[in-house]
């Protein structure tokens, strides 16, 4: 737990570094302070990304060697991925309020698989909450898990499949198409949510760790109900 | 509301919600330990 701990520290103080060099960071020549938001919702999407990568592999792993770890690992990485995703979609409509005008378009791809992605991974987490057998879980989750990563490079690469709305990659394989001043604050904030993913991820495995332990994880979907019994039931 | 008071409530509410979740986590915890 003093790792766990160690890892929040360290994630705590770099993002309010991180805060503080976004706040400061230049304004960008057309879309004015606006674009400060792309600090945290680059770095919020790509680790929401990785996370789903994170849990594709530890959700073969776990086809593969069956044991416990990589389930914890697979479960623990969704949940980190479907916050900072969801965090990215709500600053990016924020975003794209300001400066395209429109908070959400249906026919952006990035936007539309985005949230297709998202909604799969919630899903993700609704089926773990419907099955109390680890086992089952364990087995169905991994095989969504690791299908489900499909999505992220096509997510990834649909600015480049079609272009409308979403601006392309700040970071290609030929450079950044960003100005040096603002090159500090965007490094700072992708290692503070490093950091973070580290210590998020830890700790919820830590939680899942514990509670095996003591038998009480949570209830699944429709174990509080009871089945109604007939021999009580009289004729009115 | 200036343009960069609205920025630094975005911050505010991401890494609030980063917190809250971090929070969730440690009361989870506390609850198996006890």
């Amino acid at each position: 737990m003093t790792r766990v701990r160690i890892w929040f520290a360290l994630a705590g103080l770099a993002l309010l570094v991180g805060l503080w060099m976004a706040l400061t960071a230049p304004a960008d020549a057309l879309q004015g302070v606006w674009f400060r938001l792309f600090y945290v919702h680059v770095s919020s999407m790509w680790f929401g990304m990785l996370a789903f990568l994170v849990t594709a592999f530890a959700s073969i792993a776990w086809l593969v060697r069956k044991t416990p770890k990589w389930d914890r690992l697979a479960s623990a990485s969704v949940e980190s991925g479907v916050l900072f995703t969801g965090i990215g979609l709500v600053v990016g409509m924020i975003w794209g309020k300001a400066v395209w005008g429109v908070a959400w378009d249906w026919e952006d791809p990035r936007l539309a698989s985005t949230a297709v992605m998202f909604f799969v991974y919630l899903g993700y987490l609704a089926l773990r909450g419907a099955v109390s057998d680890p086992q089952a879980k364990a087995r169905r989750s991994a095989v969504l898990g690791a299908i489900a990563a499909v999505q992220v490079p096509l997510v990834y690469f649909s600015v480049n499949l079609f272009r409308t709305l979403h601006q392309t990659q700040t970071v290609r394989p030929d450079g950044m198409t960003m100005s040096p001043e603002m090159r500090p604050a965007f490094f700072v904030n992708l290692l503070a949510f490093t950091l973070l993913y580290v210590a998020l991820v830890q700790a919820r495995i830590f939680v899942a760790r514990a509670e095996e332990a003591r038998g009480t994880t949570e209830l699944a979907a429709g174990d509080a109900v009871v089945p109604p019994r007939l021999d009580e039931v009289h004729d009115v | 509301m200036s343009d960069d008071f609205v920025v630094f409530l975005v911050y505010a509410a991401c890494y609030g919600s980063i917190l809250g979740y971090a929070v969730y986590l440690h009361r989870r915890l506390r609850k198996t330990e006890d």
